[in-house]
């Protein structure tokens, strides 16, 4: 006589664990709520970990789109020696416009250059009093590919023409906003996987504090015949659940930081003259919040609880 | 049902039980006596498979105790029903939420687990306290509610550790008819007890403990 025998009505093993992770889930979602203080406190700590890495993963994100999208406003400036005559220029120009690599030249002749100047500078009358112009024409070259290194092999070309004093690109503060960028997403990721072992061990804590507290229930639980399965499980779903809750709260604080953040990176991006803006939260952020919650909150039951298993014996 | 082929379990500084022998049948109904400490619970402890022995074995229903591990230690436990001295009922959970946990643990759903429950419930004489938490209790009342809660699962061995070390001399009666009538339905019943005055009244056999030898029926020679 076993003991699937004495079941008085055999039930499908499926429907029996659906039933069963059901029952479980519901009283840990309950019990939640026996010491809600508690528990909030333990899942606003969860969130401000989570919510700091992801806030500046989110931002930093972005702001790589914002050098991105400056890099595609590379230009090359040739400037042609003083003894070019507008002709020269005008013919170096249509020349350059010729080639494949270049999608756009334009000629900026020396004294409309002149001009231009003397009216941004204010300094118009000490160059009117000058009887040379000492600004080179100018050719404003905006190249086919906006690649940084396809960008600086163009200007090395251009270099060795005729007639070309000097050739610019202004890139190298470019080189140092992504190096900047690229190096804080770095240690943002350094940033979050600290702050990530800071969520498995305070969750780890709660759910030793958690079966510390039901100790007897645990014991006699294993001396009726209770699985390590079947212990595991409340307190695994119970870690879902704070896992759930302190995403929530994490992409509520998140959603808030980048809120006060957007008027600050409006104007940065205004001084670069790019209509670039920062967006708050999409659907992803939302999900890869709450599944990496979860799944860190989860982890952390996991490891724990079998630990705290082994060691809780009749 | 159970059978113990030389088996000791020595502690750090004494020896609980040494090289003992014991072939409990189905069905049979015995008293373990020895004083306290003489090592009664350290035997029923090895059954549950609480504790290991030092060296021998332990046979329950068949099954070498030894070759278990992990889910089947469990599946062991469900097999038996066990009452403690101090009933080990859980205060936070209901009068039947304690009985249902050994078939919670089986996986019985709801309604197969109530009818059960209240079987037992009124098998021990206290249908009507289902709803009430085990406090509210008197101490002969929770007793009974940790019987309860060793019979639902229908066991075929039931495991009494002084189950009426607590109680009045007229409780403790009523609690070892119980028990009888348990055994009287083929359940083999073996309770640890040092209550002399008691189980002498009683026609079942009795194990006799003393410094981890045992003695008395169903004891093979070593």
């Amino acid at each position: 006589m076993s003991s699937q025998a004495q079941r008085s009505r055999p039930e499908a093993l499926g429907k029996r664990l659906l039933r069963e992770h059901g029952e479980v889930a519901l009283s840990s979602w309950m019990r939640l709520w026996r010491n809600p203080i508690t528990n909030l406190l333990t899942w606003l700590t969860l969130a401000v970990a989570l919510a700091l890495p992801g806030t500046l993963i989110v931002m930093l994100n972005q702001a790589q789109g914002l050098a991105t999208q400056l890099h595609t406003n590379n230009e090359i400036s040739v400037f042609l020696s003083q003894q070019t005559s507008p002709e020269q220029a005008t013919a170096i120009t249509q020349q350059l416009q010729q080639r494949p690599d270049i999608k756009q030249a334009t000629l900026i002749q020396a004294t409309d250059a002149l001009q231009e100047f003397s009216l941004a500078s204010g300094l118009g009358d000490i160059l009117d009093s000058l009887t040379d112009n000492p600004i080179p024409a100018t050719i404003i070259i905006e190249p086919q590919d906006k690649d940084a290194n396809t960008v600086s092999q163009l200007a090395d070309q251009l270099r060795n023409q005729e007639a070309i004093e000097q050739v610019l690109i202004d890139q190298l503060w470019l080189q140092r906003l992504q190096a900047m960028v690229e190096t804080s997403q770095r240690a943002t990721w350094v940033l979050a996987a600290l702050l990530s072992s800071g969520v498995l061990l305070v969750m780890g804590n709660t759910m030793r504090m958690q079966m510390e507290s039901r100790r007897e229930e645990i014991l006699v639980i294993k001396l009726v015949g209770g699985t390590d399965a079947y212990l595991r499980r409340p307190f695994l779903y119970s870690a879902f659940w704070a896992g759930l809750m302190a995403g929530f709260l994490a992409i509520i604080i998140m959603s808030l930081a980048l809120l006060l953040l957007q008027p600050a990176f409006a104007n940065l991006a205004t001084s670069f003259n790019s209509p670039w803006q920062l967006h708050n939260l999409g659907i992803w952020h939302w999900l890869a919040t709450l599944i990496g919650s979860c799944c860190l909150s989860m982890l952390a039951a996991l490891l724990t609880v079998q630990n705290q298993l082994r060691l809780i014996q009749p | 049902m159970i059978q113990l082929e030389q088996a000791s379990k020595r502690y750090d500084d004494k020896t609980a039980l040494d090289h003992a022998n014991l072939h409990l049948p189905r069905g049979a109904m015995a008293f373990l006596t020895g004083h306290s400490g003489a090592g009664k619970s350290t035997l029923l402890k090895l059954i549950m498979l609480m504790e290991q022995p030092s060296s021998g074995r332990v046979i329950v229903d068949q099954q070498d105790l030894s070759k278990l591990s992990g889910n089947q230690i469990a599946l062991h436990r469900r097999k038996i029903g066990l009452v403690f001295q101090n009933h080990q009922l859980l205060e936070d959970y209901s009068v039947f939420d304690n009985i249902a946990l050994p078939l919670k643990v089986s996986g019985y759903n709801n309604a197969d687990a109530g009818r059960r429950v209240r079987a037992a419930l009124d098998k021990v004489g206290l249908l009507s306290r289902e709803k009430q938490l085990p406090r509210v209790l008197s101490t002969g009342e929770q007793q009974r509610i940790g019987i309860a809660r060793a019979i639902v699962n229908k066991p075929r061995l039931i495991l009494a550790d002084e189950p009426t070390g607590n109680l009045d001399p007229k409780l403790s009666a009523e609690i070892m008819q119980l028990f009888e009538q348990f055994n009287q339905v083929g359940v083999t019943v073996l309770i640890a007890s040092h209550d002399l005055s008691l189980i002498d009244r009683l026609p079942h056999p009795k194990v006799h403990l003393h410094q981890g030898h045992l003695s008395g029926a169903f004891v093979g020679s070593d």
